[in-house]
């Protein structure tokens, strides 16, 4: 290569500019860390900043960006985690335009290029469109210990000797090649690439691959060979779906709502807590204190009750499953099989990852809707997840009650949800202008997970519930105490008196609880729960009013996620549309379950 | 030895390199490109049905019909035979 002379002086010339460690700035450095989607940058991002960023195994998880700071030599920098781009050029996704903006827009003084080492060859063709950019670069060849289990070699000194940029090898959940990447963040450079050989970038990044990385195929696991295949071949794949889903209801329903909420709810708030706080309370001479905090409508008896005895025990197994199916990689093969059904409703099978996603949460998920091609398709998923999606603390209250009901009241009302989300999901593809793009998408490998990512993801998860749910649960709480003195809640029932119990056929008192569940739907769902335990409410009427209630949209977060991602006017229809849709179902259905004398 | 083949035309097993991707106004090449499928990629078709799955250089790729069609491949004569040999000859 008669170039590389002239490379290495420059990259000497560069050095001797970088190197100093400290250095004037006006404000910290800022490093990109980019890359194609699924290579790491997440789990780098930690390990650099020590800040969390949620890390899974399927492309998509950073949807927008994550900054965090950091120490690097002694220099304070700004470290910016993006969404995974796969090229700068071209049709993008809305979480890809996010990374292209940062860059495009000088938002970052140094990039790291993050890549699978297995991939070499589409990581070089962003490489080679990074370098047109004009910013010093590295490139971390992460994943090395998978890559050589393949079979894959890639010489790092040549790589780095053709780029003239630091070339650094990682294995970054363990932490390998850590110091090595912070040492070589000073000599980042510009490197050379298409453009200065003069060629288009897909045949440079081909040639460059070729020339410094060998492969010999060697058999993989013959074990993860086949599950590999059975998990994506609908005559397997569907089987090992069904036992997926019963073995995640054997947790999430039964240990978690049944065996763990009994424990908690009966055990350590029935008999130590609330006695416990009751009695401290009776020392205050004021009945109104009393009552609010533990009273009918009491801070401690119900709303932290409901938080931590009802709510936490189901969403923190359900937290842990679903952290093990991410980290696996099976979700992404879900799309396989599901792609004709989400055809069907103006989408691909790409959105079954925003739909499962929202069985943790809907809020969530509403914006990974950003990985989906067109605006159309984002909408229809939007209204989807809002619609009929249960994120995990409602799914804690459905399988608490249904479960205790009977397996055919579980069905019914997953059965009358799903058909809801057919019809929705059919007709907006019909109704709504535009168009639905087609289905691609990239299986990441299955994997073993980590038990230290699923174990901080799940701590994490749950400190997120805990911040975001308990002080909501408390305001609720508040809130219909308030009501209640105030005489509203009575009014309010007697109002709400025509649909509640004329329509939906529940008792008057549901009322309160579906004011409470517009707030959080969880929120109701758990005030259900507890009036089902009291059986007030029948096995029918349980199915009626938890329907309404997972139609309704989720939580006040919710919507104001939709009305961000989507603006005020999307927003408010899709709030108006599910309210009736959800109310209309639930008629239907309590006519239906009366006309054929259904009592479960 | 037979022209290029979309990759649709392939059985399960088959293997060979991408000779070029359609371009149109669909922006199919263009995403296809984007996970590596271009002209000079190896290329080895592992499912047909419910979609199409194939691997790309090291990485598995799923694809409905219309952007399968558009892959056109020149398949290798010795990785022609019936899955089941294929299987025996790679180990």
């Amino acid at each position: 290569m008669p170039c590389s002379g002239a490379g290495v002086c420059d990259r000497t010339r560069l050095r001797a500019d970088v190197a100093p460690l400290l250095q004037l700035r006006a404000r910290p450095l800022r490093i990109a860390l980019v890359g194609n989607p699924n290579v790491g940058k997440s789990v780098l991002f930690q390990r650099l900043t020590g800040k969390y960023a949620t890390v899974s195994n399927y492309p998509g998880t950073t949807v927008a960006l994550t900054k965090s700071r950091a120490v690097i030599g002694a220099e304070v920098c700004d470290v910016v985690d993006t969404p995974g781009i796969n090229l700068l050029e071209g049709p993008l996704t809305e979480d890809e335009r996010v990374t292209r903006e940062v860059l495009g827009q000088g938002g970052a003084d140094l990039v790291v290029q993050v890549c699978d080492a297995r991939n070499l060859r589409r990581a070089l063709m962003l490489t080679s469109q990074l370098a047109d950019l004009g910013l010093p670069m590295v490139l971390v060849l992460n994943m090395t210990d998978e890559a050589r289990l393949r079979g894959v070699a890639v010489d790092a000194a040549q790589l780095s000797e053709r780029l003239h940029i630091p070339v650094v090898e990682t294995v970054a959940p363990e932490g390998r090649g850590l110091p090595e990447l912070r040492a070589a963040l000073p000599l980042a450079a510009r490197p050379r690439a298409a453009h200065a050989c003069g060629i288009e970038h897909g045949a440079w990044a081909g040639t460059m691959a070729s020339q410094v990385r060998r492969i010999q195929p060697v058999p993989t696991g013959r074990f993860q060979e086949w599950l590999g295949r059975a998990v994506r071949q609908p005559l397997t794949g569907i089987p090992i779906l069904a036992i997926v889903l019963y073995l995640t209801y054997l947790i999430v329903g039964v240990f978690g709502a049944q065996t763990l909420v009994g424990l908690l709810e009966d055990g350590l708030f029935g008999q130590y807590l609330n006695p416990v706080a009751v009695a401290l309370v009776s020392a205050i001479p004021f009945t109104f204190v009393r009552e609010f905090l533990t009273g009918e409508y009491g801070l401690v008896t119900m709303g932290l009750t409901y938080a931590f005895a009802i709510v936490l025990p189901v969403v923190a197994t359900f937290f842990l499953v679903f952290g093990f199916l991410e980290d696996s990689g099976y979700i992404p093969r879900l799309a396989v099989f599901s792609d004709r059904l989400f055809r069907a409703m103006g989408l691909n099978g790409k959105a079954v990852l925003p739909m499962v996603l929202g069985l943790g949460c809907d809020t969530m998920a509403t914006m990974t809707t950003r990985i989906l091609g067109t605006p159309k398709e984002r909408v229809i998923a939007i209204t989807l997840l809002a619609l009929g999606v249960p994120c995990s603390a409602q799914l804690a209250a459905i399988m608490g009650i249904l479960g205790g009901i009977s397996f055919s009241a579980l069905l019914t009302l997953f059965g009358v949800v799903l058909s809801q989300m057919l019809i929705v999901g059919f007709l907006a593809a019909r109704a709504l202008p535009g168009d639905r793009s087609e289905f691609i998408l990239e299986l990441p490998p299955l994997r073993l997970p980590r038990l230290s990512n699923l174990v901080t993801k799940t701590v994490v998860r749950i400190r997120w519930y805990l911040g975001e749910a308990v002080p909501l649960f408390l305001i609720g709480t508040a809130l219909l105490f308030v009501l209640d003195r105030a005489g509203a809640l009575a009014a309010l029932i007697q109002m709400a008196r025509p649909v509640v119990t004329g329509a939906l056929g529940l008792p008057s008192e549901t009322a309160p609880v579906f004011v409470m569940g517009f707030l959080r739907r969880d929120y109701g769902a758990a005030g259900l729960f507890s009036m089902a335990e009291s059986g007030a409410l029948s096995g029918a009427q349980a199915v009626v009013a938890l329907t309404v209630m997972t139609l309704f949209v989720p939580c006040v977060a919710n919507l104001l996620m939709i009305i961000r991602e989507r603006g005020a006017r999307t927003g408010l229809a899709i709030l108006a549309a599910v309210t009736v849709i959800a109310l209309g179902a639930g008629t239907a259905l309590n006519f239906g379950l009366k006309l054929l004398q259904v009592t479960f | 030895m037979q022209g290029p083949l979309p990759l649709t035309a392939l059985r399960p097993a088959a293997a060979g390199r991408v000779v070029r991707v359609v371009r149109d106004l669909t922006g199919r090449s263009e995403r296809l490109a984007a996970l590596g499928v271009t002209a000079g990629a190896s290329i080895r078709l592992l499912q047909r049905f419910p979609v199409f799955v194939f691997e790309c250089d090291q990485t598995e790729i799923a694809v409905e019909g219309a952007m399968a069609a558009a892959i056109l491949v020149e398949v290798d004569e010795d990785v022609r035979p019936r899955p089941s040999t294929v299987f025996r000859r790679r180990r």
